[in-house]
């Protein structure tokens, strides 16, 4: 027995079409979205690569240095004193011209960056000018994947120890609110104003240089112990500290974030009413705290997951970490273009990809969410 | 007479107060009154005179700044008030009172279908299985008019009016005997207005059902007032029979209130009264309207008390 | 509508907020302190160092005041000079235009470490004959150590450490030491010494000036880096320079970014995509990156370094936060009503939007300070900075490259690295609490 309920006529109608165009819809939202984000890629590696060329500036850099180092072997060399200058001077130019074309300085700045792109683009990434990998190949791929586990291990730890640390005690936080864990969180959050680096040197004069119980710097001892159980262990001796600096710098300010951020969500009104019908506490916040958090959390959890492969640059410098972050900076002081753009481009594939990626998690885990809205 | 026990709730000096950066709000400051079975009073008042807060004292859904609650609640003869929150939880919340609340928009989670929101306390409160929930949860929908295939939609897919309805469905799974609405149709128009009310006196008629309905709007919820209270500064200082109230209110409040309603079929301006109601945080001494009161006398310096007058009551000095 | 002065009453019930004003206004009143007693240009040169600027200060001494901390004590350094009237000179004319000029300087020792270096600076005037000079080393027990004698040219420096023959003659391995130790003790020999400086000048003309420096263990206030620079000339002007650098980056950047998103929320269409595509765009440049890459491959002036963050730093996510605020204010009545009578696009962005926004701009605008300040100390710290100005970062660095703490001289990595705490949390805590008030989701929780 139903009085004349309030059925709109559009939802109906709405909902048949919906259905029909449902997969065209998504299909097309697909479509645009895929090509916006490559073109976004595009842009920004060329002004990367542009930036890294610094339009030519760069050039007169490094053959301002080809100049200097040819001659300077050129003096040093005995062999070379005995010949007349007029010999000598060509034999140099060539020299000169050789290295000149072995950077490719010769080829035009813009084809040259469009040759960078286009490789870039392709993941072709070329070789080193200056660095070499470990196993001497100076292939930039190869220099990047011997890297990388060095950056995800530190940032890996520390940011995934970082993110569910932060979430579980800031739930809790949120329970307890004005309470005196509560108060001396909310006191001690400016402190992540400061830089983990920063956090770092504090952290080495205390533990390495004053007690001495901890390493300077570097992932293991050199020479590194044989015995693979004793190896693991001395790479975590090493990657207290680091990890320390970073987890600090960013703890107190993480779980203020995520306990205010608990605490408006549970003062919304329908956790009021969770609480009305009855609901056991653990139910109600499952379902009705966290539930309509998870959008938001797990869009922390993807800018977590890009962040650990950027690395943190200073902090790896500061403790001699040898990771992505400080071989990119060891690549800028070199001048090493093929290494620089390397890492750019992968992060901004990576980027794209969890950038893209995400649309779709926030479908399936908040309904308001549509494809293509 | 009917005797105590045999109401079905009983409320004696409830009392809630919250704390504030400014000072203390006593927002709820000695409520008295009682309702039967299968009756439905109208709780009425002005903006800030309480009525929000006395639904949340009436359910136990304390903020983290109260300052006091005390009081008696005894529902079916049990003072729910001495339970400690996992008993009330369990025997009082929903099985025993409900809540429709204001602006049902909020007051469902938005991550949810609706179908699982009503089945919800059933499913807790009944132990009944997902299946036997859910056959109630149709059960209910038919009750309050919501189509059947929106037990998969999501809030925000429905009108405001249908969320009322739902939220009034689910307020009824447990088939409580007792439900609270706090100002159940403010937000909507006025057509869905008239419709809600439809489906409550309907709801009374076939469950026996009895309502709180805590309102300012006097003209809808007349339609379903079997008592009257009027509430003004924390306290009720009227109470009594529908049929008796609205012919003949007795408090001066209650009286110029009335008198402020717009009349289809009058020649006279609706009266308004002057003046603001007195702060929670600082209730003047004595009678609490005696500053806005025409008829104020030496005695209402000081707080009246409740004075029977036949089946009614009135907190004023002029019914000694 | 928090008024400026209802505010200001709401930050003082917070003792954080108290003591982060109270830091601001120190750093402040140190800045303009600094910018006044010792000018941009003074400080450019001093800075600059050298020879000439800074040679009367020991290299590497911590703080004088640590003897007040350590049970051991440095001996402090000093410089007088004659000039000054600061060393007793004595000139007694004696027959055939010569005279005896007699340099006298008493100083006490009492320290259980000994100084670094002595030096003496002579400078003398003559036409053809040079003046003589003798020194001599009166100790507390009444010795008196022949140290050396020359002849002077116009300008000689006679430093006590690198007198072989001195060397010789003490029979020991360093010469300072063995001059403030008895002949056969290990413990230095506390009490007051006394330098005495017979000059004999030939001519009726010729005269004789001398500076006596001591370097000792500790120096000054702060202490001094590897270039017996002073330190608190960096420590000093660091404060107007991070001042500066936070301010105008964090400013900047929080009203361009205003700017951008109401001028996105406003005009909508093909303006609001482009932002919103420019911000993608942004979001894959590698920040830190390109600012390295600017400041190696390009110039390293803070200008430049500034402009390029502030450029880096507009179009982030911050844009769309303030683009969903200003697409609901654009709905609202006022706005309307502003177009009803006629107001220009600009004008009712920069009339009506924005003033809106202000508040809530302030604690985000407090709170990014410190980034800005620790990024321009980052830099200066891997050899980024600017390379004329002396800023935290810069002597952080110099402590890096100088090994400072493998070397044990952590005052000079701890001072900087104090500071730059102090001001980044400062403004941190201030920028904490002026989110509470201005924030309005924050205000009922």
């Amino acid at each position: 027995m139903s009085v004349v309920a309030n059925t709109p006529v559009e939802n109906v109608v709405v909902k048949k079409s919906l259905r029909d165009s449902t997969f065209l819809r998504v299909s097309r939202y697909i479509t645009v979205r895929l090509v916006t984000l490559f073109i976004t890629v595009v842009i920004g590696i060329y002004l990367t690569i542009m930036i890294a060329n610094m339009g030519g500036f760069v050039d007169r850099i490094i053959k301002g240095e080809i100049r200097d180092r040819v001659t300077q072997s050129f003096l040093v060399n005995p062999a070379y004193k005995q010949m007349d200058p007029e010999t000598r001077k060509n034999l140099m130019q060539e020299q000169i011209a050789q290295e000149e074309e072995r950077r490719g300085l010769n080829t035009p700045i813009a084809i040259r960056n469009f040759n960078f792109l286009s490789n870039a683009l392709t993941l072709n990434l070329g070789r080193a000018l200056n660095l070499t990998s470990d196993s001497g190949s100076k292939q930039v791929r190869l220099i990047i994947l011997e890297r990388l586990p060095a950056t995800l291990l530190l940032m890996g730890t520390s940011q995934l120890f970082l993110f569910f640390s932060s979430i579980f005690i800031a739930l809790s936080l949120s329970r307890s609110y004005g309470s005196f864990w509560d108060k001396l969180v909310i006191a001690l959050s400016p402190t992540s104003a400061v830089p983990p680096w920063f956090y770092g040197i504090f952290l080495i004069l205390i533990f390495a240089a004053a007690l001495k119980v901890l390493p300077f710097g570097g992932m293991v001892d050199s020479p590194p112990p044989s015995n693979t159980l004793d190896y693991a262990v001395n790479v975590l001796k090493h990657l207290i500290l680091p990890g320390i600096s970073l987890v600090l710098s960013s703890f107190f300010i993480s779980v203020y974030n995520y306990r205010t951020f608990f605490l408006i969500y549970s003062s919304e009104d329908y956790v009021d009413m969770a609480k009305a019908k009855g609901l056991p506490a653990n139910s109600i916040e499952r379902t009705y705290i966290l539930r309509p958090t998870l959008p938001n959390i797990i869009t922390n959890f993807s800018l977590l997951i890009i962040g650990l492969w950027t690395g943190a640059l200073f902090t790896e410098t500061v403790f001699l970490w040898p990771g992505l972050g400080r071989t990119l900076f060891q690549a800028i002081g070199q001048y090493d273009i093929p290494i620089i753009v390397g890492s750019t481009i992968i992060y901004a594939y990576m980027l794209a990809l969890t950038v893209f990626l995400l649309d779709f998690v926030y479908v399936l885990v908040d309904p308001r969410v549509k494809i293509g809205s | 007479m009917t005797t105590t026990s045999e109401k079905l709730l009983n409320i004696e000096n409830l009392v809630l107060h919250f704390k504030t950066s400014t000072g203390s709000v006593q927002a709820v400051d000695g409520v008295d009154f009682e309702l039967g079975t299968n009756r439905a009073v109208v709780i009425l008042g002005e903006s800030g005179c309480g009525k929000t807060s006395l639904s949340k004292a009436l359910l136990r859904l304390l903020p983290r700044n109260v300052d006091k609650y005390s009081g008696k609640v005894i529902l079916q003869g049990t003072d729910v008030m001495k339970l400690s929150d996992e008993e009330y939880r369990q025997n009082v919340r929903w099985v025993g009172i409900s809540l429709v609340p204001q602006a049902a928009m909020n007051a469902l989670n938005p991550v949810l279908k609706v179908g699982e929101q009503v089945a919800e306390p059933a499913m807790i409160h009944l132990g009944l299985s997902k299946t036997e929930a859910y056959g109630l949860v149709y059960k209910m929908f038919q009750h309050v008019g919501v189509p059947a295939d929106f037990v998969s939609r999501y809030p925000f897919e429905l009108s405001g009016g249908m969320r009322q309805r739902v939220a009034l469905a689910m307020a009824l799974v447990t088939s409580p005997n007792l439900i609270v609405l706090d100002e159940p149709t403010s937000a909507l128009d006025l057509l869905t207005q008239a419709n809600i009310m439809n489906v409550l006196k309907r709801i009374k008629h076939e469950l026996g059902t009895s309502f709180i309905l805590i309102t300012h709007d006097i003209a809808t919820s007349s339609e379903l007032a079997d008592e009257v209270a009027i509430m003004y500064a924390g306290q009720i200082v009227e109470n009594g029979d529908a049929k008796d109230f609205f012919p003949a209110p007795l408090h001066p409040y209650s009286q110029m209130l009335m008198a402020s309603v717009p009349r289809l079929r009058s020649d006279s301006d609706p009266m308004f009264i002057t003046g603001q109601p007195p702060s929670l945080m600082n209730p003047p001494d004595g009678c609490r309207f005696a500053a806005r009161c025409p008829f104020r006398f030496e005695k209402c310096s000081q707080e009246p008390p409740v004075f029977q007058k036949g089946n009614r009551k009135v907190k004023c000095w002029l019914y000694q | 509508m928090n008024t400026p002065q209802n505010s200001f009453q709401k930050l003082l019930q917070y003792p954080s907020a108290i003591a982060g004003l109270f830091v601001v206004f120190a750093l402040v009143a140190v800045a303009v302190y600094t910018m006044i007693t010792i000018p941009y240009s003074e400080a450019i040169r001093l800075w600059r160092g050298g020879e000439d600027v800074w040679y009367q200060n020991p290299r590497f001494a911590p703080p004088a005041w640590i003897n007040y901390f350590s049970s051991k004590k440095y001996s402090e350094s000093f410089a007088v000079s004659t000039s000054k009237g600061q060393i007793e000179k004595i000139v007694t004319p004696g027959n055939g235009g010569t005279s005896t000029i007699e340099m006298i300087y008493p100083f006490d020792f009492s320290y259980d470490e000994y100084p670094q270096e002595m030096l003496i600076y002579f400078a003398s005037t003559f036409d053809e004959k040079q003046p003589f000079i003798s020194i001599e080393l009166s100790t507390p027990d009444d010795r008196t150590i022949r140290i050396a004698n020359f002849a002077v040219g116009n300008e000689f420096t006679y430093r006590f450490s690198q007198d072989e023959k001195l060397l010789a003659k003490l029979r020991a391995e360093d010469v300072i030491p063995a001059l403030f130790t008895l002949p056969d003790g290990n413990a230095p020999l506390k009490g007051t010494y006394q330098l005495h400086i017979i000059g004999t000048t030939f001519e009726p003309d010729s005269d004789i000036n001398m500076e006596f420096v001591l370097h000792g263990q500790v120096f000054g206030l702060a202490g001094t880096d590897h270039a017996r620079r002073d330190l608190t000339l960096p420590l000093l002007w660091g404060v107007p320079v991070a001042l500066a650098f936070g301010l105008i980056a964090s400013v900047g950047t929080s009203i361009l970014t205003m700017i951008i998103a109401a001028i996105g929320a406003w005009y909508a269409g093909w303006v609001d995509e482009l932002i919103q595509r420019i911000t993608e765009i942004n979001l894959v440049l590698p920040f830190l990156a390109i600012l390295i890459m600017i400041g190696t491959f390009y110039s390293r002036s803070i200008w430049v370094i500034l402009g390029a963050t502030i450029l880096l730093s507009i179009f982030t996510g911050a844009i769309k936060g303030y683009r969903a605020i200003f697409m609901q204010v654009k709905e609202s009545m006022y706005i309307e009503a502003a177009r009803a009578y006629g107001a220009s696009s600009p004008r009712i962005i920069f009339l009506y939007l924005i003033p809106r926004m202000i508040p809530l701009l302030i604690p985000s605008l407090v709170q990014s300070i410190p980034a800005f300040v620790f990024l321009e100390a980052s830099l200066a710290v891997i050899g980024l900075g600017d390379p004329v100005l002396p800023t935290w970062g810069k002597i952080i660095q110099d402590a890096q490259s100088n090994g400072a703490l493998y070397k044990g001289y952590y005052y000079w990595v701890l001072e900087p690295a104090i500071l730059l705490m102090i001001t980044g949390l400062g403004f941190a805590v201030l920028g904490f609490a002026l989110d509470r008030i201005f924030n309005p989701r924050l205000r009922d929780v």
